[in-house]
């Protein structure tokens, strides 16, 4: 089990030895069953620290941000940021190390371990509570959560109510990291990775395309699963109206010239443009951390579309996002034994 | 008008509606949204609130503004498009929803009377359904004055008596469709009157969330421009639309042409929803961007709610729904937002 207080121990240490400037971490939030992400400054702070199965948030996300905010600030704070990493979070970790988004020293992992579990997807809750709305989700120390309804507290095994990207997981423990909390589970048997993909492939084409039309229709362009995607790190997106790497020598001529490759209407063909190029830019990167499905307001299936190609990765090239960060990325490396079929 | 429709009646009424266009919420893809139905079928009215508000009926995510077409060396021709819908009928419309429409109505009739919003909201007739308990925990529509039985903003309200309704016409138009469905309609008895009130009454009982100093709220956002508490809470603000877009009262658009052939050059001038959490929202074309961060972009969200409006309309730009707090990816609360900027 993780010990929440040796984490916060953990944090405040680091805050108190000057070794970072911050720790991301997750706190309580009052929105509801879910954490919220925190930045925590000073050493009490650490105290608000949560560790439970409402974690889900890929906090990589904002060692992205701050890295941005540091190259447009004046006057940049460049002292690392540590970071609370699951499994899945020191994947992204990773590949950003790998992309040299940022330098090893910048980022002190705090990794956690799912252990036996992950993290609860909050409408399978809601649908198994039917309408009723739990105030705790707790780990229980086993392969299930303990939840709080109330005063009543029931167990429910974590395959009913788990994300089904944990469900999947290849490595709920960390690899990447500083400090563990938590055993260093390596593999766990919920699911088969790739099975959502593999029974969404297995209807036909026709069946598929009708599918994701239906999907496109939905979206609503608010752009939140790119927001909440550590790999969607482009200081100007295809899909952005407007230019934003604007500098003294961009010309008139060169911002009146932009190509607008989608359209602001969220039709089902510009949102299709939109999430197929995404998924096309996340080949070879994508660490399956769900976030991009959990936080789709209309719940477009869109992890399905990132599984796929991250499983053309492992089929053809034997390769994991993020597994080891020594390794050369997907789409700068290639090895004698790479399959060339489609190489004419 | 108050009338009594027993469950079984409900078809008897939709059927007396022909030459409407109908919608009620629907649950598909795990999530509520209002969905076309058949005159004869029966809604059953059990859902928690659409994701997607009402506003869109009137206030659609692409409006078509006119055509344009041009040959080579011939004059500009526009085809004007000002929408002509059926009248259309929502039910099951919440209070909170029906109460962001006499705002929205403020909006596009303030200065200029929009005639692509009243073409639509001319033809809406809202069928709200009382609340008999908070649908979500971010429920918080009496702290703005609402209720889970307000009449504001709709043309009828229903309230779920177990095996029947009861119907209150509360304008001109919710009226006429219940003559239209006589028919399905019962008289309301005293008793059913009395049973309406105590649903009521229970209803408003059930604790929501609150707003400390409502009143205050307005001059304290004014005070507070430039504190460092908007930073603070946007810190791990994403930057996504769902906030804006789900609200029921967020009306920013944008205006562009699209090109449909280069030759001869054709194309519509589209209206689509904005938002101002984007960062091109407020972009220049130098490259300046005056709301340059999350802070600056959570500020405007809540001052325009809370204050602009307010000095613009009188009233807050904001009824309670909750939509922004439970979909938001990362947990920022406007509830928590208005306490901390009123706290001294």
């Amino acid at each position: 089990m993780v010990s929440i207080e040796e984490l916060r121990a953990c944090a405040a240490k680091l805050l108190d030895e000057g070794k970072v400037k911050a720790v991301i971490g997750y706190r309580r939030g009052s929105a509801g069953l879910l954490a919220e992400p925190c930045v925590i400054d000073q050493p009490a702070d650490a105290e608000s620290l949560i560790w439970d199965p409402g974690c889900v948030h890929n906090l990589a996300l904002y060692l992205v941000k701050d890295k941005k905010a540091q190259a447009a600030s004046k006057t940049p704070d460049k002292r690392p940021l540590a970071v609370v990493a699951k499994g899945c979070d020191s994947r992204a970790v990773a590949v950003l190390l790998q992309e040299n988004f940022f330098k090893r020293e910048d980022v002190v992992v705090i990794g956690v371990s799912c252990e036996g579990t992950g993290v609860v997807d909050a409408r399978k809750l809601a649908a198994k509570l039917k309408g009723r709305t739990a105030s705790q989700v707790e780990f229980d120390g086993a392969d299930g959560f303990k939840v709080t309804i109330g005063n009543t507290e029931s167990r429910v095994p974590a395959s009913e109510i788990l994300a089904d990207r944990c469900l999947e997981c290849r490595a709920p423990s960390p690899v990447l990291n500083d400090v563990l909390f938590g055993a260093a589970v390596e593999q766990r048997e919920l699911a088969t990775p790739f099975t959502a993909v593999k029974v969404a492939e297995a209807a036909s084409e026709e069946e598929r395309w009708a599918s994701w039309e239906h999907h496109f229709d939905r979206c609503l362009r608010c752009f939140a699963c790119r927001s909440v995607c550590p790999m969607c790190y482009c200081p100007e997106c295809v899909v952005d109206s407007t230019s934003f790497v604007i500098t003294a020598e961009t010309s008139a001529e060169d911002k009146a010239n932009r190509v607008r490759w989608c359209e602001r209407s969220a039709g089902s063909g510009e949102s299709a443009l939109y999430h197929l190029t995404r998924a096309m830019h996340l080949a070879g990167r994508c660490v399956d951390c769900g976030e991009c499905e959990r936080v789709c307001p209309v719940n477009i299936p869109l992890r399905l579309l990132n599984t796929k190609l991250e499983m053309e990765a492992f089929e053809m090239f034997e390769y994991q996002a993020g597994r080891d960060v020594s390794q050369a990325s997907l789409l700068s490396s290639f090895r004698d034994e790479d399959p060339n079929s489609f190489v004419r | 008008m108050e009338k009594i429709l027993c469950k079984e009646s409900f078809a008897g009424w939709l059927a007396a509606l022909k030459g409407y266009d109908l919608y009620a919420p629907a649950f598909a893809d795990a999530v509520w949204n209002h969905a076309r139905i058949e005159a004869g079928t029966t809604p059953e009215l059990d859902h928690t609130n659409t994701v997607r508000s009402v506003k869109e009926f009137a206030f659609p995510q692409r409006e078509v503004f006119f055509r344009f077409e041009q040959t080579k060396g011939g004059a500009p021709t526009l085809t004007a498009t000002v929408p002509d819908p059926a009248p259309t009928v929502i039910f099951g419309v919440r209070p909170c929803d029906g109460r962001a429409m006499p705002r929205n109505d403020k909006v596009f009739a303030a200065e200029f009377k929009d005639p692509y919003y009243w073409a639509r909201r001319d033809k809406l007739t809202l069928v709200g359904l009382a609340c008999a308990e908070p649908h979500s925990p971010n429920c918080f529509c009496q702290a703005l004055g609402g209720a889970p039985d307000a009449e504001e903003g709709l043309d009828i309200l229903m309230t779920d008596l177990g095996d029947r309704y009861h119907v209150k016409g509360v304008t001109g138009r919710g009226i006429e469709i219940m003559v239209r469905g006589s028919d399905a309609f019962d008289e309301a008895r005293a008793a059913d009157k009395k049973q309406v009130q105590e649903r009521h009454a229970a209803a408003r009982a059930v604790g929501q969330r609150g707003v400390n100093d409502l009143g205050k709220i307005a001059e304290a956002i004014r005070q507070r421009f430039d504190d460092a508490l908007w930073q603070d809470m946007a810190r791990t603000c994403i930057g996504c639309g769902i906030c804006t877009f789900l609200c029921p009262t967020c009306h920013c658009f944008d205006i562009n042409d699209e090109v449909i052939c280069q030759s001869p050059c054709s194309g519509e001038r589209v209206r689509t929803w904005d938002n101002c959490q984007f960062a091109d929202f407020t972009m220049h074309t130098s490259g300046h961007n005056p709301r340059h961060d999350l802070g600056a972009r959570l500020r405007q969200r809540i001052s325009h709610k809370f204050l602009y409006f307010v000095d613009n309309h009188g009233t807050q730009q904001c009824t309670g729904c909750g939509r922004c707090i439970s979909e938001c990816p990362v947990g920022i609360d406007i509830v928590r937002v208005l306490d901390t900027v009123s706290q001294p």
